[in-house]
């Protein structure tokens, strides 16, 4: 059996929902209470990739913003891929996560990554137009639209970014 | 320079009691070498050199000190927030771990209330974005309903106006009837006087009888039910009866009448006989309406399988901008309502929306006093044989006696249609049942198996409708033709064998009668 390793990073504005996707994803849970990061969480989980080989992904939640400072930009150093997380609810914050992208690969180039259009659930308040979604999934490699709260698609998209790293390291 | 060494001394016990900074040095494989300071504190109990670094802090992994780093507020999964510094140390580094758990909740709180303020002003601000969006809608649906409510406001007084209209023009022919009629029943009328006064009375009541056709054909179009019926009939009997219609007519005002059909016209053409009479009757009615000096008259020709037709008078004309306006809503098809000309009744407008059901063209010209010609161009198939059938107004004649030995069921409410009914079939040959109400027509139906059943549909106590139904019911087969001045299309064609529609004319149904009988 093999284990690999790999740091992820979670990114995205404020209140978008990424400490709930990990924590979905990581302990499957989820709670309605909002509860500010500071800094970062890191948290740690394997999957099985193949039969033999296992990936054990190093998760940091980097506190929420819409642009990354010199300290959050440290926190990035030596990922291996990252995912990206806008609230359905909020278009702005979908803004700000392709922002975020593109800051994080000025500085350390082209790395995989998953796109989160997270809370699903709460269609009744959606503010991502059909025709916005078109867009995205067409300029985005792997856009998902989550549900932290119900799990939706939480564990596709992150088992998808894992399977990216383990084939882009295997190369 | 340097601080006092006591000084320095207590900064560091005072270091040292509040963030417990623990210190390892790591090789490049991430194994540990050596250690100072608390590391249980930090969760790293039962530390050894050699142990891999990476299980017992992930959070290194892509930190191998190569530059110095610090990464403040590290939570890991399990423990308080730390504060991490990376030092390289030549081949090696420095990991320096130390409390960071008081600064950390500090900071929380405060970003805590910070985002929940900003939570609440982006709610806010899409609960005004959402109440902009309805107060637009309601101010959208405000507008809409006004619209709607001007429009209702309109036809309401067109629909006047037009009942203003239309009951002027009833009356005229209704007039004639009444004083005919009184005429007619004084005891000192001559015979030759009561045939003149039967005349009249036949002559208005056709009037009326076209107006109300028209006021139907109106209603049809506007439903959008009016279809094209082409049959063969034979054109100079068609003119004749237009003649016979509006002659008497002109003659009354006074005005000349004339129709002139070329060598060109056929004897028998297939078209919408009916559709092409009703232009025909309401362009001349019009003609002979407004026409005060002089007369009318209609000039017919054929040529590459069309009617060729002018109606010609000399009335005052139709200005301009009047012209443009019925001309420019017959192009568009608009409302018949919203465009007829004030005095130029419903026939005019009605005959332009028939005209374009006839795939025809019609073209108006006309100078104030100087009268006006109407040029018509209708297609028609030309037809070598005569027709078999009856053309559109059958004269009454003795031809339609019995076939054979018949009885007939007539239904009817109106004792003046039963005297008439009775006089005509008898006179043809045919035994006849009377019945007032739908109850009598089943009773009777039943009792004598008629060869024939003619039903009213409004009679009293029990409908036509629901007596023929009954009639189906108990296994009555022979034939029942309902009589009504309705739409025919609500009847129930499971138990009607044909209608024919009120005002009856007998000479129509003496030829339904045969054609049953046969």
């Amino acid at each position: 059996m093999t284990l690999l390793n790999s740091k992820i990073c979670i990114l995205g504005d404020f209140a978008v929902g990424k400490t709930s996707t990990v924590e979905r994803f990581v302990n499957n849970h989820f709670s309605d209470k909002y509860l500010t990061t500071i800094g970062v969480k890191v948290d740690t989980k394997e999957i099985q990739l193949t039969e033999y080989v296992k990936l054990k992904l190093i998760i940091w939640d980097i506190a929420g913003t819409d642009r990354f400072g010199p300290v959050e930009l440290a926190y990035l150093r030596g990922a291996s891929g990252y995912i990206l997380v806008a609230d359905g609810t909020r278009a702005k914050t979908v803004a700000a996560a392709l922002d975020l992208k593109s800051q994080a690969e000025e500085r350390y180039g082209e790395l995989p990554y998953v796109f989160l259009l997270n809370k699903s659930d709460l269609q009744h308040s959606w503010d991502v137009s059909d025709q916005r979604l078109d867009e995205l999934s067409q300029s985005l490699t792997n856009v998902f639209v989550t549900s932290a709260k119900s799990g939706d698609k939480v564990d596709e998209a992150i088992s998808t970014l894992g399977e990216m790293i383990a084939d882009r390291e295997s190369q | 320079m340097s601080l006092p060494i006591e000084v320095a001394d207590y900064l560091q016990t005072e270091f040292e009691y509040s963030r417990h900074p623990v210190c390892f040095l790591i090789d490049a494989s991430f194994h540990l070498l050596e250690w100072w300071g608390d590391a249980d504190l930090h969760g790293f109990t039962e530390l050894q050199s050699g142990d891999n670094m990476l299980d017992r802090a992930p959070y290194l992994l892509g930190h191998t000190g190569t530059s110095r780093e610090i990464l403040p507020f590290v939570s890991p999964a399990a423990g308080q927030t730390i504060e991490v510094h990376v030092l390289p140390a030549g081949d090696n580094f420095h990991v320096i771990v130390m409390d960071a758990s008081h600064e950390h909740d500090f900071h929380q709180k405060r970003q805590q209330n910070v985002n929940e303020v900003r939570l609440l002003h982006a709610s806010q601000q899409k609960l005004i974005s959402r109440q902009r969006s309805l107060i637009g809608e309601l101010i959208e649906a405000k507008t809409e309903l006004d619209h709607r409510r001007r429009e209702a406001e309109r036809n309401i007084a067109d629909k006047n106006q037009f009942v203003a209209m239309m009951t002027h023009e009833f009356r005229t022919p209704l007039s004639s009837i009444i004083n005919y009629a009184d005429r007619a029943l004084e005891k000192s009328t001559s015979t030759s006087e009561l045939r003149k006064s039967a005349e009249a009375i036949a002559r208005a009541s056709r009037h009326l009888n076209s107006l109300v056709e028209t006021v139907l054909d109106d209603a049809r179009l506007e439903a959008g039910s009016l279809t094209l019926t082409d049959r063969t009939f034979e054109v100079r009997n068609l003119f004749d009866d237009l003649a016979a219609i509006m002659a008497p007519l002109a003659a009354e005002k006074g005005l000349s009448f004339a129709i002139y059909l070329s060598d060109q016209v056929p004897d028998n053409v297939s078209a919408d006989d009916v559709c092409l009479r009703q232009i025909l009757i309401n362009l001349l009615g019009n003609a002979v309406k407004f026409t005060e000096i002089g007369g009318v008259r209609l000039d017919v020709d054929w040529s590459q399988q069309q009617f060729h037709i002018k109606v010609s008078d000399t009335g005052p004309g139709i200005d301009l901008p009047s012209r443009e306006r019925i001309f420019k809503a017959f192009e568009r098809g608009t409302n018949l309502g919203e465009t007829a000309i004030p005095g130029t009744g419903l026939g005019l407008t009605l005959s332009l929306e028939l005209v374009r059901l006839m795939r025809g063209q019609i073209e108006l010209v006309s100078e104030p006093d100087a009268g006006c010609t109407f040029v018509i161009i209708i297609p028609a198939t030309f037809v070598e044989h005569a027709p078999d059938e009856e053309t559109v107004l059958p004269e009454p004649a003795e031809k339609f006696h019995a076939a054979r030995p018949a009885t007939i069921l007539l239904c009817d409410d109106d004792e003046d249609l039963l005297t008439l009914a009775e006089y005509y079939l008898h006179r043809a040959g045919y035994g006849l049942l009377l019945a007032r109400n739908g109850e009598e027509a089943v009773e009777k139906a039943l009792a004598y198996n008629p060869d024939l059943v003619l039903m009213d549909i409004n009679t009293p106590r029990l409908s036509g409708a629901d007596a023929a139904a009954q009639l189906r019911k108990a296994n009555f087969a022979r034939p029942i033709v309902a009589l009504t001045a309705s739409d025919i299309r609500k009847l129930d064609r499971s138990v009607f064998s044909d209608s024919l529609r009120k005002p009856i004319q007998m000479p129509r149904l003496l030829a339904q009668i045969q054609s049953y009988i046969q």
